[in-house]
């Protein structure tokens, strides 16, 4: 789909709610005006985070975050990002730049589940992360709390060996690496004979039901937990239940419109939720997405973030995203100096297996 | 190409390239000291002079696997013996961690960490002819073109 820039008459709401914009001299309105009406190319599309927050605002309906990936593609002549610095070196990058020309390879973790189940969990990057990730979380323990969770729902699930779904590519402006991957993924799945293909990452979320062609229904856990009767919620007459708040990954909240489901998977479990200042659609980004931009600016954003967080008191901090989880983990690890924040973060299918556990301890 | 050509390519045996990290301190005069002693060792790998070996990123290593080496051999200090202390404490973890991440990909065997002091010229001529042997085993990259 070509993007719709054209459309933009000027208004500037996007460069006035831009979340990069509070740290870095940022504007979406200037570079679009730049590329409709003299055809410059600017850098600023390098700054910019993918969060959906200026196309959800946008009174014309300007999709700039798909214009910064189509730009970025365009103007990719020396490898993926050129125009900027990718986290941890780019080795996520190069993995998946392998994989897709590896014909075997896979993301690979041990539990299997039911071979001829029609539903399918895919756990994304998850073993990636634990390798190369120097913070203290179990990545992988998000991919077994999901097949408990999905085990207890009795969906039966299989753990599906695909490879990397490709998002980091996609928006780095590597298309030709995506492509790949999208095309041994979208084989892999109709191979694997299933029907419906749950993710727990709000990345391959949006990239498996937007950006792929798939003949399966693409959910996120979230939705089948909402409705999902866990045994969670039988004390909270009595008990107030863990005060947590949410964090709206960008990817499954402002791209996919899905704001609800986590929040009511965390009622139904018995959790009470304090919103954050900014929540929903505006809540504000964990600064990192595609792997970009891992630098002092978005590091601000992450402390904003988290001292949002702060202010409502909760206990746990939730998201639905593993990259969240890691960049809002490294940077409060980072501040512990200086500041004090006392709550958890974890990811929501962690917390409610978790609570499903405690439950039953009692 | 005639068939005399063919023929002659088809007997070539295969020669893996094989990309070999050193540090400055031990492993580097390790291989100093298997040349000025002429142990002969087989001429496949190529040399790269790093000061430490906790120095190398994973992604130079994925990177040399990109770019079509058949195996990766990472040497240092024995631990105890750093330069820097604990830095080859460092490469050990990530070792380990890289050769989890290269199993995925199907490569895990292609990279190997071992340690060599400056004394042990023989030790290195040893761990480069096991190595060579076990990439010839295995075969060309699958990465490379």
């Amino acid at each position: 789909m070509p993007s719709n820039i054209q459309l933009c008459y000027q208004c500037g709401k996007c460069t006035a709610i831009c979340p990069v914009r509070r740290v870095v001299k940022t504007s979406p309105r200037t570079t679009i005006y730049q590329s409709n009406v003299y055809g410059i190319d600017s850098d600023d599309i390098w700054n910019c985070l993918t969060c959906n927050r200026c196309y959800d605002t946008c009174p014309q309906g300007v999709d700039y975050p798909e214009f910064v990936r189509e730009e970025r593609a365009n103007r990719d002549s020396t490898g993926a990002g050129a125009g900027t610095k990718i986290a941890h070196e780019g080795v996520f990058t190069l993995l998946a730049g392998m994989m897709a020309d590896l014909g075997n390879s896979r993301t690979t973790l041990k539990e299997a589940g039911n071979e001829r189940s029609k539903v399918g969990y895919y756990p994304g990057c998850l073993d990636f992360h634990d390798m190369f990730f120097n913070v203290d979380v179990d990545f992988k323990a998000i991919a077994v709390s999901s097949m408990e969770l999905l085990g207890d729902m009795e969906l039966d699930p299989k753990l599906l060996q695909m490879k990397c779904c490709g998002h980091d590519q996609l928006w780095q402006g590597d298309k030709t690496t995506f492509d790949k991957l999208k095309e041994q993924n979208t084989k892999l799945i109709e191979e694997s004979g299933i029907e419906t293909l749950v993710t727990s990452c709000a990345e391959c979320y949006r990239t498996l039901s937007q950006d792929y062609d798939l003949p399966v229904k693409v959910v996120h856990i979230s939705q089948l937990l909402k409705d999902a009767n866990l045994n969670t919620s039988t004390a909270t007459t009595t008990d107030p239940g863990i005060n947590v708040t949410y964090h709206d990954a960008c990817r499954l909240g402002r791209h996919m419109g899905e704001y609800d489901a986590p929040r009511d998977a965390l009622t139904n479990s018995g959790a009470s939720i304090t919103e954050m200042k900014h929540n929903k659609n505006d809540s504000w980004c964990c600064g990192v997405s595609s792997m970009m931009n891992c630098n002092d600016r978005s590091k601000a954003l992450r402390k904003a973030k988290l001292d949002e967080a702060k202010d409502t008191g909760a206990d746990v901090l939730i998201t639905t995203c593993p990259k969240c989880l890691a960049h809002l983990t490294c940077m409060k690890t980072e501040q512990e100096s200086v500041e004090n924040y006392e709550f958890e973060i974890k990811d929501l299918t962690v917390f409610l297996a978790e609570q499903k556990g405690g439950k039953k301890d009692e | 190409m005639t068939d005399f050509d063919l023929e002659l390519d088809s007997n070539l045996e295969f020669e893996p390239d094989i990309l070999t990290f050193c540090c400055n301190w031990c492993s580097y005069a390790g291989a100093d000291l298997a040349g000025v002693s002429r142990l002969q060792y087989p001429a496949n790998n190529r040399i790269v002079r790093v000061m430490c070996s906790s120095r190398i990123e994973p992604t130079f290593i994925l990177e040399a696997f990109k770019e079509g080496a058949d195996g990766v051999l990472v040497t240092g200090c024995h631990i105890g013996d750093c330069h820097y202390i604990e830095g080859n404490e460092h490469t050990d973890v990530r070792m380990k961690e890289m050769v989890e991440a290269l199993e995925r990909l199907g490569l895990g065997e292609r990279l190997h960490l071992e340690w060599v002091s400056a004394a042990e010229g023989k030790k290195f001529q040893e761990t480069m002819i096991d190595f060579v042997e076990k990439i010839k085993a295995l075969g060309p990259s699958p990465l490379k073109q």
